[in-house]
């Protein structure tokens, strides 16, 4: 019965129990996307770095992977020391440069690594195969539509330009034998992957033994902070980073996003918690008569409190599930505008989908659905019923 | 690569007295106070992480950061060199990453631009604000991240204010009714509803701007304090506090019309509930 | 259902003594209206038996409605007792008063103050619901209820389908619901016109005749004229009982 007086509640009043459950569905939205938002990016970014199996990283000293164009000297003496430590099962050393490949009358400029084909983990082959050969190249699809080539075509490829002169240091032919998904690319970067050995040659003498990042795999079982603290006593002149480290590392630095995510999800809670106690204060207020007169009839505070609360929980579950639905749309289109970030890869989402962020919403709006009708209720019920009575008669 | 190998700098603070007389740099206050480093300190700038060969200098200044987008979330120090040693320690040669030039106007900036054009051979004249705008996408795209929020945030308000607007309306339905009974016209009774409407919208509004300003100090209190930087994260214009109010006073006035146009619909004697 | 006993005559009939349910001693009940203090009721005594039809009458502003709603536990003494059915309802918690209400007293309002969303058989399973009876017991004595005041043919309408007089008749349904022990009135014809009126009193005399305790407020002389008896009440106090 109580149900039934519920529902019966919220129809009476159609259009403002609808104006009412829509607000809730927008403020649900905004939450979910910032209870995605402050666990998306992290997950998200946890994941690209562990895709290939890779635990730990090393860098230029002082400097995080690629973000400046600091190298490491002495690439293979650092690859001879880590190979003596029994825990570091897989080595991918990694170079990093740009080539420019002359097209009639343009030059195409992309971004190249220079990788051990066998262990990398910075791209995924999709067609064609690996740059096995010292003059193989693989290249993604945005290198291959601008500059027109397919697998197999044989290019000319450039390093070291001198702006002044307006000359290329070095150069070579080179074959397209592979068609490949770089896994930390940025959207429409143009990408290309060739032998380590062939970029540092082609660097010429002062990078011959270059690296500007290691990959590492550690043996299942072996503890990586202890493999991270041995790599940073043998190997001074780099910063080893584990993925733990990486982590904390995007965490301070998009520590506003997460912070942005909390301030607007309580926000948000906070103003569907305000919608549906007005809307639920005001409902009451009309029915004050009707609640004394089933108090008059016997109903206890407890049974009117939990019919006012379920119409507060209603809305609120009714909006947050609807909101659902406008979150992910507007996740999806929030997501969009942040994966634009300049050098961003591609396969980092800042809106991660997980079960437990609708969940988490879902639990928030119904606990303030709760919240929202549980004062209004008992205040109502807590009226003097004769006095009340008397007063409904007057009005 | 300038900032890189700035990066890769490594700085020794030295105790013992060095005979050789020491040139000077500046140093940026985030590496002053992390350090530990004061002005007047040795220290010994290198090209190679770990190593103790390099030149002694002396810090002889601290710098404060400049309010540069760029630089928020990098927590890399910065010291400013002689040109030429810093070629040196480097092994730069004779070159420089850019120029930097000043000019006496905007009409002698364009001049400039196009004779340096013309006559240069490898390299490029920018003017400093084509610059700043290919530099700054990070934040065009935090703009329009902040705007996108904004907007919905803008949706749930009107939602929210017709949802109230609505319940304030219907709670006076029977004040409403014996108004319209006496003879007082349907035109009168919005027009009322109306301006009520603006006035919460205006004083609502009110309200939100000071909180907005109060939640602004916070903002850059906050985050100049995190980011160690002088920027300014959150500013309050006129223009932005014309349109908060403006909208506001917007969507209350239209939240208002449509409430009252569904009270006045109604036969009076069924607002009395007959 | 209530027993049905004749209530016509008493000439030469000898009625076995029948117990008090209602014991009201020095009822007084005092109001606080800014400094002002009113009092509504100055120390009233009566007795009601089972079975009885009483009518409680006096000019506006007596102390009538006070009075009943101290007798149905909506309101608390400032002094003096009420009991009903040997139970003190005047010194009852609220949880305890509201249980009692449930399943011993009847209210029949003026105003009729039924559900407006809820249909006529539900408005008199509402108590029913209320006091944990099952969904079919309900219904089953709803249809009941329904039959005997007559609108055995309107149980799914709503409130505004029916008309004044129907109106007061679910309530009346709705207030025997949980068997009570006595069913109390506040003006239950003041709403109605004469006709419709007349169609009440004549429920209730039924009601009464069936065994019903009855105890209604009233200005309505037709009303007053069909109990057996009367109380009269003049500022808060009575004038014969």
């Amino acid at each position: 019965m109580r149900i039934t007086l519920a529902w019966a509640a919220l129809r009476r009043h159609g259009t403002r129990t609808l104006l009412a459950v829509l607000g809730v569905a927008v403020a649900a939205a905004m939450l979910l996307d910032m209870v995605m938002m402050a666990t998306g990016m992290r997950e998200s970014f946890r994941e690209l770095l562990l895709s290939r199996g890779f635990q730990v990283r090393l860098a230029p000293k002082g400097t995080l992977p690629f973000d400046t164009d600091a190298t490491i000297e002495n690439a293979s003496g650092i690859v001879r020391t880590l190979r003596s430590n029994p825990a570091i099962i897989v080595i991918s050393p990694v170079l990093g440069a740009t080539i420019h490949v002359p097209r009639g009358d343009r030059i195409v400029t992309s971004a190249t690594l220079g990788v051990e084909p066998v262990v990398q983990g910075d791209y995924e082959l999709l067609s064609g195969s690996d740059p096995i050969a010292a003059n193989a190249i693989a290249v993604n699809d945005e290198f291959l539509k601008a500059t027109g080539t397919a697998i197999g075509d044989t290019i000319e490829v450039a390093t070291g330009y001198d702006p002044q002169l307006r000359t290329f240091g070095r150069s070579q032919q080179m074959i397209i034998t592979g068609r490949v998904r770089f896994i930390y690319g940025a959207v429409d970067q143009l990408a290309t992957a060739m032998r380590l050995s062939t970029l540092q040659k082609m660097g010429g003498v002062a990078s011959s033994d270059d690296a500007s990042l290691f990959m590492l795999k550690v043996r299942g079982g072996s503890d990586i902070e202890t493999a991270r603290r041995w790599i940073e006593r043998a190997i001074p002149n780099v910063t080893v980073i584990s993925t733990a480290t990486a982590l904390a590392q995007v965490d301070e630095r998009l520590s506003y996003f997460r912070q942005l995510a909390v301030i607007l999800g309580t926000v948000s809670l906070f103003v569907g918690f305000l919608l549906v106690t007005t809307l639920v204060t005001v409902s009451v207020n009309e029915r004050v008569g009707e609640i004394a007169v089933m108090r008059a009839l016997g109903v206890s505070k407890a049974h009117i409190v939990q019919q006012i609360v379920f119409e507060a929980v209603v809305i609120s579950v009714v909006g947050a599930a609807g909101g659902l639905g406008l979150g992910l749309v507007t996740a999806r289109y929030l997501n969009g505008i942040l994966s634009s970030f300049p050098g961003l890869p591609r396969a980092i989402d800042f809106f991660l989908f997980q079960p437990h962020s609708a969940w988490t919403a879902l639990g928030l709006l119904t606990v303030s659905g709760i919240a929202a009708g549980i004062y209004p209720s008992f205040r109502a019920a807590s009226l003097p019923i004769a006095t009340t009575l008397r007063q409904e008669a007057i009005a | 690569m300038f900032i890189g190998l700035l990066s890769a700098f490594s700085l020794f603070a030295q105790d013992s007295v060095v005979a050789a007389p020491s040139r000077t740099i500046a140093i940026d206050e985030r590496l002053a106070a992390d350090a530990g480093i004061a002005i007047g300190d040795r220290v010994i700038v290198s090209a190679t992480p770990g190593s103790t060969n390099g030149d002694t200098v002396i810090v002889a200044a601290i710098v404060k950061r400049g309010a540069d987008p760029a630089e928020i979330a990098r927590s890399e120090y910065r010291i400013r060199m002689h040109l030429d040693q810093l070629q040196a320690v480097a092994g730069y040669g004779d070159r420089v990453d850019r120029f930097a030039v000043a000019t006496r106007n905007p009409a002698a900036t364009e001049k400039a631009l196009a004779a340096i054009n013309a006559a240069a051979f490898g390299f490029q004249a920018h003017r400093s604000r084509d610059i700043a705008v290919g530099t700054s996408k990070t934040f065009q795209v935090v703009s329009r991240f902040h705007r996108a929020i904004g907007v919905i945030t803008i949706v749930a308000s009107a939602l929210f204010l017709l949802c109230i607007m609505l319940l304030k309306v219907e709670e006076r339905r029977r004040d409403v009714a014996a108004l319209r009974l006496m003879g007082i016209s349907r035109a009168t009774v919005m027009k009322s509803v109306v301006i009520e409407a603006a006035m919460l919208a205006l004083v609502g509004s009110a309200l939100g701007v000071a909180v907005g300003w109060a939640a602004s100090l916070v903002v850059n209190w906050y985050y100049q304090g995190l980011y160690r930087t002088p920027l300014y994260f959150s500013i309050i214009t006129p223009s932005i506090v014309t349109l908060a109010v403006g909208l506001s006073l917007v969507l209350g006035i239209v939240a208002g019309f449509l409430a009252s146009l569904r009270l006045v619909r109604t036969p009076p004697l069924a607002l009395f509930g007959r | 259902m209530t027993t049905v006993r004749d209530a016509g005559t008493t000439e030469g009939v000898i009625d076995s003594p029948r117990k008090n349910v209602v014991e009201a001693r020095d009822l007084a009940r005092d109001y606080a209206f800014g400094r002002e203090r009113v009092h509504a009721l100055r120390g009233v005594t009566f007795d009601i038996e089972e079975g009885d039809y009483v009518a409680i009458v006096g000019p506006s502003g007596c102390g009538k409605s006070t009075l009943l709603n101290l007798l149905g536990a909506i309101d608390q003494p400032t002094a003096g007792s009420v009991t009903i059915g040997g139970r003190n309802v005047g010194q009852m918690r609220d949880r305890e008063a509201t249980a009692f209400r449930l399943r011993n007293i009847g209210f029949v309002f003026q105003r009729f103050y039924l559900m407006s969303t809820l249909s006529a058989t539900e408005n008199v399973q509402l108590p029913m619901a209320e006091a944990g009876a099952k969904s079919d017991d309900r219904a089953a004595r709803a249809r009941e209820l329904l039959a005997y005041v007559g609108l055995a043919d309107r149980q799914r309408h709503r409130p505004s389908e029916l008309s004044g007089g129907e109106q007061q008749r679910v309530a009346i349904a709705r207030s025997l619901a949980n068997h009570p022990a006595i069913l109390l009135a506040d003006e239950p014809t003041g709403e109605l016109d004469a006709k419709t009126g007349a169609d009440i009193i004549r429920l209730f005399g039924r009601l009464n005749a069936d065994g019903t305790t009855l105890i209604v407020v009233t200005h309505d002389e037709e009303l007053a004229g069909a109990a057996r008896r009367r109380i009269h009440m003049r500022d808060g106090l009575l004038v014969d009982a």
